[in-house]
């Protein structure tokens, strides 16, 4: 059951990103892009983090993705078409370097660690927020955090706003 | 330890694996792609990405008990959101000053 909810999850996240990469239109993507979201928050439920998993769901699956639907609508329609053969080479010069260096990086993670410990699943709500409230663990990361999104509040608005006469 | 171990395929080489799959595909998108806004969409992917390792191996082998992964995982998501919120509203100021969002078209900076 464990593998099933795994494969289930990771596949959405996979298939989700590899339709983000290929699908010709914007909006497609965008949805796509929801599914691989999706996927990520079953993986964290997977692992226990059921928190985060919820939050996972409620900022991007929520809140970033209707940003970027807002984003197509607001934006001209197939401003760049989507064509094999201009930019795909680049692409895969890059990622293929970076996919090599990943397995390489696991051979070598795999030898350094230590067989995991079994681990318990418990409900995880209450432990990040008192966390969150400790001085001696995240409360400063906390409170800046808080500044940084009222920064971006307020520059978000202040980017977005049209001009008169420009 | 082979990547997907036989006995357990939820293991922790599993999730690297995904990871891994899903930050190279973002990679992809932002590379192949000249649409600001895909450029931001690989950029989500990769953020994902990194948040799942961090939470994967902080399962597996951080200390017992602790959240360190997950609040990592929380402080990206975080700044992921505000990143979006910022990014767009420069997207939509690029297309009011030039007709496009292609990222490979404008080529000064203020009037």
């Amino acid at each position: 059951m464990d593998a099933f909810m795994f494969w289930f999850f990771g596949g959405c996240a996979l298939a989700g990103a590899a339709l983000v990469a290929l699908m010709p239109k914007l909006v497609h993507s965008a949805f796509a892009l929801v599914l691989s979201l999706l996927g990520v928050a079953g993986l964290y439920w997977t692992l226990g983090a059921d928190f985060l998993g919820g939050v996972q769901l409620l900022v991007y699956v929520g809140g970033i993705t209707i940003l970027f639907i807002y984003g197509i609508m607001l934006t001209p329609r197939d401003a760049t078409r989507w064509s094999l053969g201009t930019l795909v080479l680049p692409g895969v010069l890059v990622a293929v370097p970076v996919a090599v260096l990943m397995s390489v990086a696991w051979q070598g993670l795999a030898a350094a660690l230590k067989p995991a410990a079994p681990v318990t699943s418990a409900p995880t709500t209450d432990a990040i927020g008192t966390a969150l409230l400790m001085r001696d663990q995240y409360l400063i990361p906390f409170e800046l955090s808080s500044l940084v999104l009222l920064a971006a509040l307020v520059g978000s608005v202040y980017l977005a706003r049209r001009r008169k006469g420009g | 330890m082979p990547l997907l171990a036989a006995e357990g395929v939820s293991h922790l080489g599993g999730y690297f694996f995904i990871s891994s799959a899903m930050f190279v595909l973002g990679i992809f998108t932002m590379v192949t792609r000249r649409n600001a806004i895909y450029v931001l969409m690989g950029a989500e992917l990769i953020l994902n990405a990194a948040a799942l390792n961090f939470v994967a191996f902080a399962r597996h082998h951080g200390r017992a008990g602790a959240l360190d992964g997950q609040m990592f995982a929380i402080f990206i998501i975080i700044l992921a959101a505000a990143e979006a919120a910022v990014a767009l509203g420069i997207v939509l100021q690029l297309y009011h000053h030039f007709p496009t969002i292609d990222v490979s078209k404008p080529d000064r900076l203020g009037d």
